[in-house]
């Protein structure tokens, strides 16, 4: 378990399956969240992930922040903090 | 039905014996096969793979047939009837030219696309003269997805007629299903169903189905007109970005889960092949596929499901990607 984040080991959640090696998967991090800062953008919601804490920071317009654990955490926070979910075909 | 029906130990005087495999969008009709056909469980076979997408994804799983033949881009019950009885002509033309009994085919399995009816193809044989003496269907499987059958048959009047038609049900992710939904799941389709065996796979391997008991079936309500179900491609280039295009699916499917019924498609990452697969909501740990001389539908993904259209789907990727 990491202390930072409390969350338990598990097997990597789908969305990291495109990287095999620690360089693959740090580099796919920072590309991840590099997209989420793009298409989150005007939605009230920002995230950020400094490649050091394990997960996605997601944080809202008034400062309220969470740490989860991968994309489909993100998205059902992302909901939580506007009140909607957030539609990729809006 | 049952008259017409011969099981893989009767005699069927000289004719190929045909099993339709069915069931709904991603209810593990693959999975099964490919377990049955490592068992040698169809002898010598012939398998037809019909896939409603474009990019087939299934023939690259089912190597252990004898012979293959990959119907993709539409589906055989309706709109590629024509190629599906063509098919089933060449097949046994073939047949009959093998003299030695010992070498000549004895079974075609015919894995149906999602969107299949299996009625529809009963009748397609039973209509045309040389295949009706030469083809006996021997089994109607339908493969019944024991997490989401609930949903799809409240909801899909195509999940109740497959299930109609059904001489053998295989439950699948049994393990996964509440043992109580399974026993509710069971008293419905026994009641859809009356003369089906059913059984239990897990990843295609048999498993214990939980007893019946006196649970009562679920109600299903009269299903209203739907918009259609619809198969869409996405081509992810060359050099696909796995990271931009996960961060949009996993949003896609976390807004959309209950219209997008289906997504399937092999993509190349650093990591190798990979296979994914979703149904609904819910995405199986991508499969690394080994490499393969024919990659020609490598990076293309399908989606089907509704209330989206192919140009909506790239527009909002290409905003991912970009």
């Amino acid at each position: 378990m990491c202390s930072a984040c409390g969350f338990p080991a598990a097997p990597g959640h789908w969305t990291e399956a495109g990287a095999a090696t620690p360089h693959e998967r740090i580099r796919e991090r920072f590309r991840r969240v590099q997209v989420l800062q793009k298409v989150l953008q005007g939605t009230g919601v920002t995230a950020h992930d400094g490649g050091v804490v394990p997960g996605i920071q997601v944080i809202s317009l008034n400062g309220a922040q969470t740490i989860v654990p991968n994309l489909e955490g993100l998205w059902a926070e992302v909901e939580t903090m506007r009140g909607r979910p957030f539609d990729p075909l809006e | 039905m049952a008259a017409r029906l011969t099981r893989l130990s009767e005699p069927t005087e000289g004719r190929l014996r045909l099993t339709i495999l069915g069931g709904f969008l991603g209810s593990g009709k693959t999975t099964w096969l490919r377990h049955q056909l490592h068992e040698q469980a169809f002898g010598r076979v012939h398998v037809i793979v019909n896939e409603a997408a474009e990019a087939p994804v299934d023939d690259a799983l089912l190597s252990a047939a004898d012979q293959m033949t990959l119907l993709a881009g539409a589906c055989v019950c309706c709109d590629a009837r024509d190629d599906l009885q063509a098919c089933f002509l060449s097949i046994c033309d073939q047949r009959s030219r093998t003299a030695d009994p010992a070498r000549r085919l004895e079974n075609v399995v015919l894995e149906t696309s999602g969107l299949a009816d299996p009625a529809a193809i009963l009748d397609l044989i039973q209509g045309d003269p040389i295949l009706a003496r030469q083809i006996v269907v021997a089994e109607v499987i339908v493969v019944i997805d024991a997490l989401n059958a609930r949903d799809q048959m409240q909801n899909e009047a195509l999940s109740r007629a497959q299930i109609e038609a059904a001489d053998r049900l295989v439950l699948t992710k049994t393990d996964l299903a509440p043992p109580d939904t399974t026993a509710e799941l069971r008293a419905t389709l026994k009641q859809r169903a009356p003369g089906a065996e059913q059984s239990a796979a897990v990843f295609g391997s048999g498993s214990d189905l939980p007893v019946m008991g006196d649970a009562r079936p679920f109600a299903l309500p009269e299903i209203a007109d739907a918009t259609p179900i619809t198969a869409s491609q996405l081509d992810l280039g060359d050099t696909p970005d796995w990271t931009a295009f996960t961060v949009w699916l996993s949003a896609l499917l976390y807004a959309r889960g209950d219209q997008i019924v289906r997504v399937k498609g092999v993509v190349r990452t650093p990591a190798g092949r990979l296979l994914l697969q979703t149904v609904r909501r819910s995405v199986q740990s991508p499969e690394i596929l080994p490499e393969q001389d024919d990659t020609r539908s490598d990076n293309e993904v399908a989606v089907i499901g509704r209330g989206f259209t192919q140009a909506l789907l790239v527009a909002s990727l290409s905003r991912f990607s970009a």
